[in-house]
Order: structure tokens, then C-alpha cells, then sequence
């Protein structure tokens, strides 16, 4: 935020706010978007059913496919970018993240331990007498 | 026809909440009737309703929160008497009315007290600080005022049409599922939230924009006043953690309204999985609140201190820290649901850790104050309160951070004394604070001090007075929200903070007197300069109340303090600049949109409370046209003329003039 000092303020563009460029390099841009988009959707139905990927990593192949997905439509949708104007963007989004991973990680982790205090079956047995 | 609706929801038995509404509905068909019959209807739909301006939009959020502290006031003084006499008896108030009103107690004061009343401050006075003309998106905030009336209506709506949650003020399952909770109580609760949800989220994605990328000139964020800051991390949390809320709430009716089983007791829901959701949201929703009310004080304590904010970037960090830390210790609110000893101490730490940035704001303030020529007006009064209220709230704050001690204190009165402790101390406390410094900008006159300080001792000694029997009542084993009791040793407890409540509520009359004496002496304590408590923020640069564009030029900001170094330097833009500059100004145009769209937003949660499909379908389809016609609209700004600006701004400049040249001689 404090490389932001000598820019005078509002000078950073909104998300698809980017009006240096022509129409047709938008437009290619969401097509290739749309495609590679397209292609990890149908890539992850395919591997889900066939045994081309080493079956008990299918979990694992599936979540990167996931991942890249999102990293596609961060690009080619949302136009997030590493160029100085988009640091709010890019901020917002690690803010974003940062949440998310506290909170579903949290959910994780306290879900995960809810029985903690509970003694396990056998010692309940012992305890009835 | 009228789904689950008919005759027996208005309850004819029960006295207290007919009388209440008849009340209500007196008295706000005598307002209507009077705005009616003296002609300021067209000036109430032009100026306020359809306003898009964010000063007006500000104005209407307070005064939306006050009405409502003084119906969950009334819910207070109900149940503090009720624990008063409801020793070894019944009391007045039958269990199934007494739960009604602690659920709508806590639900109206988070909701619709401190949430309007911290939105609506921020909204008046971020832009003046940040000296632009309007918030990011002008109609949309006034669709998110809208819609949170819409929630505060079918909250209050709630007591003489159907029942209201008894569940408490987060409505836990399994008590409000269906099975135990059949009546319209918690789809009341819950619909009243989803849609003043939605207007919270839309102020904040708004106030963020405005802050990230409406700056005048020389603005950079480390030149930000505080307020502008902490609006900041207070609107980030609301669109990080208001979507948690509203997915909880989505879970929990689809599980009343078709048969999921998210967290029912049956069918291998979790009721667990509940707590951790809303209080996912819950804890961040406190520094959502008590984070702009910190801003208010740093602005009051270094105003009325005559000293620039001790320790200005360590505030800002301590703001950014607790932003993050408060997503990461919610669970101390359940630290007895049965995690293990390692998750309960990790969140027990990251709780008393997130009390180290609050502790360097208190010792800012402290270190600004020190030194200063300190001004005890009524908001510094406030800001003091606070000071000394909060510290002792924080640290009982501490206290129940730790799982040991939790164990033993969780839910009882010793919990409830230390959440009021704190928001009263500190939300409720800064919003008066700011309420008390702001006026002046907003309407044009100060507020009467003698009536203000009266309200503030009445206020800060009742508080006590209240509370502190509480904490004791909770060490000698009182849990919380309980009908009546036989324990003896309570019983002198629940007295004296019966009496202390007594003390607040002279507190509130004397600061309804202050405005009916201010509003009538309203010459004598007229505000001509625009800057009446030697302020040192942009807001001040503008004349009170301020023109519809706020100001004339954009202020060129050279350092922090803005206004004060301009006052220092004397060459304050509008003074440098004469008469043949301005220029034409283009404002947004008003828009009924907010006002529609919540019309139609209320048709269609009465409708989803009581089954009536075809009513809800007929609102859902309102709400969308309402918003196809603003999206397709032709105009969208009108212009004010050079020589308007010219001719309203040549008024203040001159008081503005008389001012800076007395200030250049100290």
C-alpha cells in the first residue's frame, strides 16, 4: 500500500475498467478464456471415468484441475493482474483467500475435534460397572 | 389465499406488545397524518426518501438506529424489572413473552441500533473526509438503507402480527428448528435478517470502493484521518463475514421451510456445525462495530486534545492486525461445545493476543491526550467514558478468553455484564461520541452542552450501576436469560441493577431533551464557520450542514491533519481561489429505487414468513422490474451551475475567511 504515495488517488482502474485495449484483443481474450476454461471442465469429467491418471490420485488431479480453473477465471474473467494498477485487486483477493482458508480450515479443524472430551467407548463400558 | 396468516396471530390475550404496537401505530399515523396535512410530503419524498446524497442517507441510518435503542431500551427495562420481581414468582411477563424479548432485545440492538448507527456515521463523514463529493455507488447506498428499514420493520411488525424468535438473538438449533420452534417467531428472525443482510453488505462493497478509490487530491492512505481507516477494516470484514451469516441463515430455512437437514437433531444434521457458522461471522460482526467507533474517538481525543493522534501508524496497524485476528478466534464463544484442550488454548491465545492492538489504541489515545490542552466538551466526555469503560470490559474480555475460567462463566451473567461492558462502552459510547461531534456538520448547530453532559453522567453512572451487579450476580452462579429464580442471594443484585437501569433511562431522556432544546435554540448555537470545534479533518473545510456537493473544489491535501495544516498555512483552497474558477458540479439524481425495491422487498419476507407464495412471488418480481428500470435509466446526474456553486460557496467563505485570519494571529 505504500508504494501507492506518489500515485494521485482514484488513479487505479476498476476490474474490467481497462479501456486501453481494442475490442477485438478483449474479445480474444474472453474467448481463450472461455476455451482453456472449457477444457479443464471436460478434461476433469474425463479423467473422473477413464484410467488414465493412477486411480487412488484421481482426488488429487481433480483438485488441481480445480485450482487452475479458478486461476483461469481470476485471469481471463476478472482480470486480475500483477500490474501496478491492480494492486487493490490483487489485495482484495489475498484478503479474500486468507479468509476463506481461517474460516473453512477452522471449520476443519474445530469440526474435526468436537469429541475430544469424550471418553472412548470401552472406558464408558468400565465407568457403567 | 393468505398462507399460515389469519386472526389468531395478532395476540388479543397478551396486553403488553397490543398496547406497545397500538402505540406505535398512533403515533406514527399522527406523524404521517401531520406530514400529510401541513404539505411536507413531496419535500419528505424529494429531499429524504428518494435522496441519493450520502450526507442524507447518513442522517436517515441514525435517526433509524435511535428509534429502534428506544425500542430495544424497552425491551431492556422489561426484562430488567421482570428479574427484579420474578423472585420466587412468576413475575409479569409469562416464559414464552420473556424469551421473545431477550431474542428481540439483542436482535433489534446489534441489527438495527449499532449497525445503522455506525453505517450511518460513516456514511455522513467518510466522503467529507476523504473530500469527495458522494460515496462510489450513490443509489445503491440507498438501497442498502432501504433495506435494512425493511429488516427493522418486520422485526417490530413481529409484535402485533405473530410471535417473535424465542430462541435468542442468534436463534441456536435445535431450538429453532421446526419441531421445536413451529410458529412464524424464527422465520420472522431470520427473513428480517437475510434482507437488512443484504443492504449491510451492499454499505459495505460501497464504503470500501469509496475508500479504496475516491480520494481527493493528495489523499494517499497514509494520510487518511482514522475514521476513514477503520471504515475501511470495518467494511472489509462486512463483505468477508456478512456472507457467512447470510449462508447460516439460508441453511437454517431450508431446514424449516423444506425439509434439509443441515442442522436438525434427525437425519444427521449437526447442530455443532450451527455455532461454528454464526459465530464465524459473530466475532468479526463486534469489531465490524466497535472498529468504526474506535475511529471516532481517535478523531475526538486528538480534536479536542489540540494535538495531532499520537502514534498515527501504529493505529493504522493495529486497525489492519485486529481486521485479520478477528478472523481467527471465534470459537472462544463455544469454547464448552467439546473441542479438544489444543483447539480450545490455541483460540484462547489468539483471543488475549488480538487484545494487544486494542491496548496500543488505548495507549494513543492516552499519549494524545497527554500534554494537550484538553476541551472536556460532550463528546470528549463520551470518549473518556469510553476509555475507562472499555479497559475494564476488555479485561474481563481477557478473562473469559480463558477456557478454565469459561467453563465456569459461560452463559452466565458474568458474560452478559462483559458484552454490555463493551458494546455499551464502546459502540453505544462512540456512537454518542460521534453523534455529539458530527451534529453540528450535519444539521448546522451545536447540541446544547448542558443537556449533553447531563446525559453523559446519567448514562455513564447508570451503566455501572447496571452492569457491575451483573458481573456479580454471574460469579455467584446466575446463568443467563432466566424467566425467575428462588436464589436469595441474587435478589439484591437484580435490584440495584433494576435501579441502575432506572439511571439509564434518565440518561436517554435527558439526551432526547438535549435535541428538543438545541432544535429550539437552534440560532444561538448555529455553526456559521462550518467548523465549530476547531477541527482537523477535511469534514471541517465545508461549511455545516454542508452544500450538496460538499465542496466547491476538491481539496489539494498535503500532509495529515488535513484541515489543520490548511488552517496553519492559512491558504485553504477556497480561500486561494476567488470567485471566476468554479465550475459546474454534476451530482448523481435522486432515485426512488431504494424506497421501491425495499417496498417490495417487505411485501416479499412478510409473505415468505407466513407462506403466502403468490405474494411472494408478486414481490420478487416488483424487486427485479425496480431494478431493470434503474438499469435501463437515461438520466443519471444532473449539473449544478457554475454561479449556484459560486453563490452558496462565497457564504461560508467569507465566516471561513474571518475565522482562518483570527486563527493565523495565535
Amino acid at each position: 500500500m505504500s508504494d501507492q504515495t506518489h500515485m494521485p488517488a482514484g488513479h487505479d482502474l476498476a476490474p474490467g475498467d481497462e479501456e486501453q485495449h481494442s475490442v477485438g484483443t478483449r474479445i480474444l481474450g474472453y474467448v481463450v478464456g472461455l476455451v482453456l476454461a472449457l477444457l479443464l471442465t471436460a478434461t476433469s469429467f474425463f479423467i473422473a471415468g477413464t484410467d488414465l491418471v493412477w486411480q487412488p490420485s484421481i482426488p488429487v488431479a481433480l483438485i488441481v484441475l480445480a485450482i487452475a480453473q479458478m486461476g483461469v477465471h481470476l485471469v481471463f474473467f476478472l482480470h486480475i493482474t500483477t500490474g501496478p494498477d491492480n494492486t487493490n485487486n490483487v489485495l482484495a483477493l489475498a484478503f479474500g483467500l486468507l479468509v476463506v482458508f481461517l474460516v473453512v480450515g477452522g471449520t476443519v479443524w474445530i469440526m474435526a475435534h468436537l469429541n475430544a472430551n469424550m471418553p472412548a467407548m470401552d472406558q464408558i463400558m468400565t465407568m457403567r460397572r | 389465499m393468505l398462507g399460515k396468516l389469519d386472526w389468531s396471530a395478532i395476540p388479543f390475550d397478551q396486553p403488553i406488545p397490543l398496547i406497545a404496537g397500538a402505540v406505535v401505530l398512533v403515533g406514527i399515523l399522527a406523524v404521517l397524518a401531520w406530514v400529510v396535512v401541513k404539505g411536507h410530503l413531496p419535500y419528505l419524498w424529494h429531499e429524504w426518501i428518494t435522496s441519493v446524497d450520502h450526507k442524507r442517507i447518513g442522517v436517515m441510518y441514525i435517526l433509524l438506529a435511535s428509534v429502534m435503542l428506544l425500542r430495544g431500551g424497552s425491551d431492556a427495562i422489561m426484562m430488567r424489572i421482570q428479574q427484579a420481581v420474578a423472585y420466587q414468582s412468576q413475575g409479569y411477563l409469562p416464559p414464552e413473552h420473556y424469551n421473545q424479548i431477550f431474542s428481540a432485545h439483542g436482535t433489534i440492538m446489534i441489527f438495527f441500533v449499532a449497525m445503522p448507527f455506525v453505517i450511518g456515521l460513516m456514511n455522513l463523514i467518510v466522503p467529507l473526509q476523504l473530500g469527495v463529493r458522494d460515496v462510489a455507488f450513490p443509489t445503491l447506498n440507498s438501497v442498502g438503507f432501504w433495506l435494512t428499514a425493511t429488516g427493522a420493520l418486520l422485526v417490530n411488525l413481529s409484535l402485533v402480527i405473530g410471535e417473535f424468535a424465542r430462541t435468542g438473538w442468534l436463534a441456536f438449533p435445535p431450538l429453532s428448528e421446526l419441531s421445536y420452534s413451529p410458529g412464524v417467531g424464527v422465520d420472522y428472525y431470520a427473513w428480517s435478517l437475510q434482507i437488512s443482510g443484504v443492504g449491510t453488505l451492499v454499505a459495505g462493497i460501497n464504503l470500501v470502493t469509496t475508500v479504496l478509490k475516491l480520494r481527493t487530491k493528495g489523499m494517499n492512505y497514509l494520510r487518511m484521518p482514522m475514521f476513514c481507516w477503520t471504515t475501511l477494516a470495518s467494511n472489509l470484514l462486512i463483505v468477508a463475514a456478512f456472507p457467512i451469516l447470510t449462508a447460516t441463515l439460508a441453511m437454517l430455512l431450508l431446514d424449516r421451510y423444506l425439509g434439509f437437514h443441515f442442522f436438525t437433531n434427525e437425519a444427521g444434521g449437526n447442530v455443532m456445525m450451527f455455532m461454528n457458522l454464526i459465530w464465524a461471522w459473530g466475532h468479526p460482526e463486534v469489531y465490524i462495530l466497535v472498529l468504526p467507533a474506535f475511529g471516532i474517538f481517535s478523531e475526538v481525543v486528538s480534536t479536542f486534545s489540540g494535538k495531532a493522534l499520537f502514534g498515527y501508524r501504529s493505529m493504522v496497524l493495529a486497525t489492519m492486525a485486529i481486521c485479520v485476528i478477528s478472523f481467527m478466534v471465534w470459537l472462544h464463544h463455544f469454547f464448552t461445545m467439546g473441542a479438544g484442550p489444543d483447539v480450545n488454548a490455541i483460540f484462547g491465545i489468539a483471543s488475549m493476543i488480538i487484545a494487544i492492538p486494542t491496548g496500543v489504541k488505548i495507549y494513543n489515545w492516552l499519549f494524545t491526550m497527554y500534554g494537550g490542552r484538553i476541551r472536556f466538551e460532550t463528546p470528549m466526555l463520551w470518549s473518556i467514558g469510553f476509555m475507562v469503560t472499555f479497559i475494564i470490559g476488555g479485561l474481563t474480555g481477557v478473562l473469559v478468553a480463558v477456557p478454565p475460567a469459561d467453563f465456569i462463566l459461560h452463559n452466565s451473567m458474568f458474560l452478559v455484564a462483559h458484552f454490555h461492558n463493551v458494546i455499551i462502552g464502546g459502540v453505544l459510547f462512540g456512537a454518542f461520541a460521534g453523534f455529539e461531534y458530527w451534529f453540528p456538520k450535519a444539521f448546522g448547530f451545536r447540541l446544547d452542552e448542558r443537556w449533553g453532559k447531563l446525559a453523559f453522567w446519567f448514562t455513564f453512572l447508570g451503566f455501572y450501576v447496571t452492569f457491575i451487579p451483573l458481573y456479580v450476580a454471574g460469579m455467584l452462579g446466575m446463568t443467563r436469560r432466566m424467566q425467575h429464580y428462588d436464589v436469595a442471594a441474587w435478589r439484591p443484585w437484580m435490584l440495584v441493577a433494576a435501579a441502575g437501569m432506572a439511571v439509564l433511562t434518565i440518561g436517554v431522556i435527558c439526551q432526547i431533551v438535549q435535541l428538543v432544546v438545541s432544535i429550539r435554540n437552534r440560532e444561538a448555537l448555529r455553526d456559521r464557520t462550518g467548523d465549530p470545534w476547531d477541527g482537523r479533518s477535511l469534514e471541517w473545510a465545508t461549511s455545516s450542514p454542508p452544500p450538496v456537493f460538499n465542496f466547491a473544489f476538491n481539496p489539494d491535501v498535503r500532509g495529515e491533519d488535513a484541515y489543520w495544516d490548511m488552517k496553519a498555512r492559512a491558504q485553504q483552497q477556497s480561500l486561494e481561489h476567488g470567485g471566476p474558477e468554479y465550475q459546474d458540479i454534476e451530482m448523481p439524481r435522486n432515485s426512488p429505487t431504494g424506497f421501491v425495491c425495499a417496498f417490495f422487498a417487505t411485501i416479499m419476507g412478510f409473505a415468505l414468513i407466513w407462506h403466502i407464495w403468490w405474494m411472494v412471488i408478486l414481490g420478487g418480481i416488483g424487486a427485479f422490474a425496480t431494478f431493470v428500470v434503474f438499469a435501463w435509466r437515461d438520466h443519471d446526474e444532473y449539473v449544478i451551475p457554475a454561479e449556484e456553486v459560486a453563490a452558496i460557496d462565497r457564504v461560508n467563505l467569507e465566516e471561513r475567511r474571518s475565522l482562518v485570519s483570527m486563527a493565523g494571529t495565535v
